[in-house]
């Protein structure tokens, strides 16, 4: 890493704590998609939503 | 902030670089990973040798390609490695001349922000490919017109895995924390960007910031949140590189790292504001030129445009600069004047002292697609010094120029009379920025200058029109003299003396 200017230590752990919470909506999206991918090929409707994943 | 862009923003713009044969540009020194320097005329950036691999890993990754395809980059080619001036270039780059360097306090808040956008897209795309943006300073980012571009090529390096931002509080103090006092508190507080050059600190702009602002997420966590993380870690924690004592370095997953621009670039686009209710944003509107002056003058602002030599091809056949006349259009409001010139060929800066009425052009041109006109902010009496180390790092408006021809409508009377410049000091100062000027004499009579004369003594005996020729005729001589119909203002046309 080619560092030449200072990051600051409050700011390279307040990104991580935010990044850490910005991200989670995203993460449960991600988990509802799958969660309904799964159930859509268990009850063989997985063709109609050819974008889930 | 780096050194291209320092070094880019630093004199190639200006036209009268001080550069003669070769020397390093005085705002370039910060980012050891290279530098810019001049050599007659023409700016060129070194990568040094410590940044080998990563300039190599930019460019083999396609990033760069990419970038200068959508015209996001600056162009650049490599220029023999000959030139450097220290022998130690892994490379060279002859890099294009800007026409002109504006610094971000001088920036509308449209412009701020885009160029905030555009450092989120490029550390986006920077993720895609496996590298980060090093650096997120406002500097790195210039307008050709009215466009946003980044001018460092060094800002790119390969990224370590699981590695925060190391730019994010760069950014948050360049772009985000201006740009929310802009819009929620006041637009004029741009100008905090002028005294703190690396940035608002988060402290100082969360104290000026409305309660309020702990109701709008992206605010209360990135600035505000900030703010108090930067004051408890203030005495150190953990060390970029996890070798400090302390905690080590705090990881985040690419997820994490896209969430965290998604998160800043729905703060910056979260933040709007509307350009209106200060003193001159409605000035265009509210004249008091009847129908037919306001033709007239724009008939012959146009022909004198044209007769001081504007043309896309530039005032001087020799001019190694960039093709088309430079016009600089001060007290340009919201740049009626400005597309007039931009119209016959000029490349325009349109400076306004009003940050809204410069952001009303800004819009209005970005509507457009106009790309020959530059809205800026400036205040003419106190115009943007030379600021910075030694004073050179981020220039005085004049030594940016020169430009080839300045326009000065409806603007002598709120100098002269609304901030006692007297009229040889005037001619003095727009002799200073180009050999050519085309100015507006508004006399005492004109209900404008009676509105400025309401409510104070009328200390200016000398404010008439031949005291205004005989200030003039120090520095110019004059080309044309022309009384503008149903109207008691009088153009002129002037060249500045040898």
């Amino acid at each position: 890493m080619f560092l030449y200017i200072d990051p600051g230590s409050g700011s390279l752990i307040i990104q991580a704590l935010i990044a850490a919470i910005v991200s989670l909506p995203f993460l449960l999206r991600n988990q509802i998609r799958r969660g309904v991918g799964a159930m859509r090929r268990v009850t063989g409707r997985d063709e109609e939503s050819p974008r889930t994943q | 902030m780096n050194r291209a862009e320092e070094t880019t923003a630093g004199s190639p713009v200006a036209g009268n670089s001080t550069a003669t044969d070769s020397s390093v540009d005085p705002a370039s020194f910060r980012d050891p990973s290279g530098f810019v320097f001049w050599r007659n005329g023409q700016p060129y950036r070194q990568v040094n040798q410590v940044f080998a691999a990563d300039w190599d890993a930019f460019v083999a990754s396609g990033l760069r390609d990419r970038l200068l395809d959508r015209e996001l980059l600056i162009p650049h080619e490599e220029a023999p490695s000959e030139l450097s001036p220290d022998g130690q270039a892994w490379q060279l780059q002859r890099v294009e001349k800007l026409e002109f360097v504006s610094y971000p306090y001088e920036w509308t808040f449209g412009e701020l922000k885009d160029a905030a956008l555009l450092t989120l897209d490029l550390q986006a795309a920077a993720l895609e490919c496996g590298l980060t943006l090093k650096d997120a300073s406002a500097y790195n980012i210039q307008f050709r017109g009215c466009r946003p571009i980044l001018i460092d090529t060094l800002s790119f390096e390969r990224a370590e895995p699981d590695a925060p931002w190391i730019a994010y509080r760069q950014f948050c103090e360049h772009f985000l924390a201006p740009l929310a006092l802009m819009a929620l508190r006041d637009a004029r507080l741009g100008m905090l960007l002028r005294e703190w050059l690396d940035g608002v600190p988060l402290d100082l702009a969360s104290s000026l910031l409305p309660a309020s602002t702990w109701l709008r997420p992206g605010l209360a966590a990135h600035v505000r949140l900030h703010a108090r993380a930067q004051r408890r870690y203030a005495d150190g924690g953990p060390g970029t590189d996890g070798t400090s004592p302390g905690r080590p370095r705090p990881t985040m997953s690419r997820q994490r790292q896209e969430a965290l621009l998604r998160s800043l670039r729905g703060a910056v686009e979260g933040l709007r504001w509307d350009p209106s209710g200060t003193e001159w944003a409605d000035y265009a509107t509210n004249t008091s030129y009847s129908e037919r002056a306001e033709s007239a003058k724009k008939r012959t602002v146009e022909g004198m445009l044209k007769a001081a030599g504007v043309t896309k091809g530039g005032t001087r056949p020799a001019d190694t600069r960039p093709a088309g006349t430079r016009v600089w259009d001060l007290g340009a409001n919201v740049g009626v004047y400005s597309a007039i010139a931009a119209s016959v060929g000029a490349s325009v800066l349109a400076f306004d002292i009003d940050p809204a009425a410069a952001e009303r052009h800004y819009r209005r041109l970005r509507a457009d697609g106009q790309a020959a006109i530059l809205p800026l902010v400036q205040d003419l009496a106190n115009p943007s010094p030379g600021l910075g180390w030694a004073g050179r790092e981020r220039r005085l408006l004049a030594d940016r120029g020169p430009a080839d021809v300045v326009m000065a409508l409806a603007l002598v009377h709120h100098l002269a009379i609304g901030r006692n410049v007297p009229l040889p000091m005037l001619s003095l100062f727009f002799a200073e920025l180009a050999p050519a000027a085309i100015v507006e004499f508004v006399p005492k009579e004109d209900p404008m200058v009676r509105r400025l004369l309401a409510s104070r003594r009328d200390v200016f005996p000398d404010y008439t029109l031949e005291g205004f020729r005989r200030a003039f005729a120090t520095d110019w001589d004059l080309a044309e003299e022309i009384p503008i119909e149903d109207s008691p203002r009088v153009l002129f046309r002037l060249v500045r003396r040898a």
